[in-house]
């Protein structure tokens, strides 16, 4: 038996490969779980790029808005603090549902979220104290923005370009 | 019926079916998870059947098909019908279960090459005769095996595949050199 033999033997066998296999495993049930907890992301594969621009955006306003504040009048730098709070923890926590599923690229990205945390943490510790202090804010908004892109980031494999 | 009224009728057969199913993908496309449990139900036996032979390991490739069909439906919306939707899946699900299996495979694995497939024990148990070319392909060595899959199954280029398995154009060439000569000893061409 030559090569040639083996050439058409081969060819002829992976003709007639059955492509279909069924799994042994139920997996739909699996994949609908997975699937009510990321209700409306078809057709928005940018969503999380729209959601950082926004949440972008609307940080830049608010750190505008104290700013012209405080030019015109005694500030209220809490209610913004609290605001900007609120604001990101929306915006992390629709990221995390949305990539829940989904593999990250580092295994550590938590532990860089949590030390994200911790640095949010001190800032506003800090904050208490200054309230209306421009740097600490800016570093507030900085280490949101951080966090943001660093769940985003993980979550992007390179294949995302098909 | 003549010959040239049952091509017509096969061409408009094909044509529905086509259409049908680029109603399906439309369906999916505008979240309808109903629509997207047909297609589900349409394509699991091709995409496991294709993570079976890249991963050589039943656990894995249902967990890695499960994995294929979470993010089909993040990623269905970037499908605009400019090639075949089973092409099209099938270079998403290739995708997928690489990026699927070097995860699972750590750094002691890559470093100690351990590449001998689960499927090698399975392959023992069977004699000669009942032994057909899946079970020869899923005995392969990792790296040979996802070239021999992707290049002669998939129809993928070696340019293709090297982008697709992050290795030189050289060695997706040299592992399918590799394959085949394995498949050749075993199929008992030597």
């Amino acid at each position: 038996m030559n090569k040639a033999d083996f050439e058409s033997d081969l060819q002829q066998q992976l003709v007639a490969l059955n492509r279909e296999k069924q799994p042994e495993r139920e997996l739909w049930s699996g994949i609908e779980l997975a699937l009510v907890n990321s209700p409306d992301v078809v057709n928005k594969p940018k969503s999380g790029k729209i959601y950082a621009l926004v949440a972008g955006v609307a940080l830049i306003g608010l750190v505008s808005l104290l700013s012209f504040h405080t030019a015109q009048k005694h500030p209220n730098g809490s209610d913004l603090i609290a605001s900007l709070s609120a604001q990101h923890q929306q915006q992390k926590q629709a990221l995390l549902v949305q990539f829940q599923d989904q593999p990250a690229l580092t295994s550590n990205w938590q532990e860089q979220v949590a030390e994200l945390d911790k640095a949010e943490l001190a800032i506003k510790a800090a904050l208490k104290n200054e309230p209306n202090n421009m740097a600490l804010l800016k570093l507030l908004q900085n280490v949101y923005q951080q966090q943001i892109s660093l769940i985003e980031r993980v979550h992007s494999p390179k294949w995302s370009q098909i | 019926m003549r010959l040239s009224t049952l091509g017509n009728v096969v061409a408009a057969e094909h044509k529905f079916a086509s259409k049908s199913e680029m109603d399906l993908i439309k369906a999916v496309q505008g979240g309808d998870k109903q629509a997207y449990h047909k297609l589900y139900q349409q394509y699991i036996a091709q995409v496991y059947g294709l993570c079976y032979r890249l991963t050589a390991d039943k656990s894995l490739a249902e967990d890695a098909a499960q994995e294929v069909f979470i993010q089909l439906w993040r990623k269905i919306g970037n499908y605009q019908g400019d090639s075949k939707f089973s092409t099209w899946l099938h270079t998403v699900t290739s995708n997928i279960t690489i990026s699927y299996l070097r995860k699972q495979r750590g750094w002691l694995y890559r470093m100690m090459n351990f590449e001998d497939s689960p499927a090698i024990n399975e392959l023992a148990e069977e004699s000669s005769s009942t032994v057909d070319i899946e079970s020869y392909i899923v005995r392969l060595p990792e790296r040979a095996r996802l070239v021999f899959v992707l290049h002669a199954i998939e129809g993928y280029r070696h340019e293709e595949i090297a982008i697709m398995t992050n290795m030189a154009v050289g060695s997706s060439k040299a592992q399918f050199h590799r394959a085949k000569q394995l498949l050749q000893e075993w199929m008992g061409y030597e």
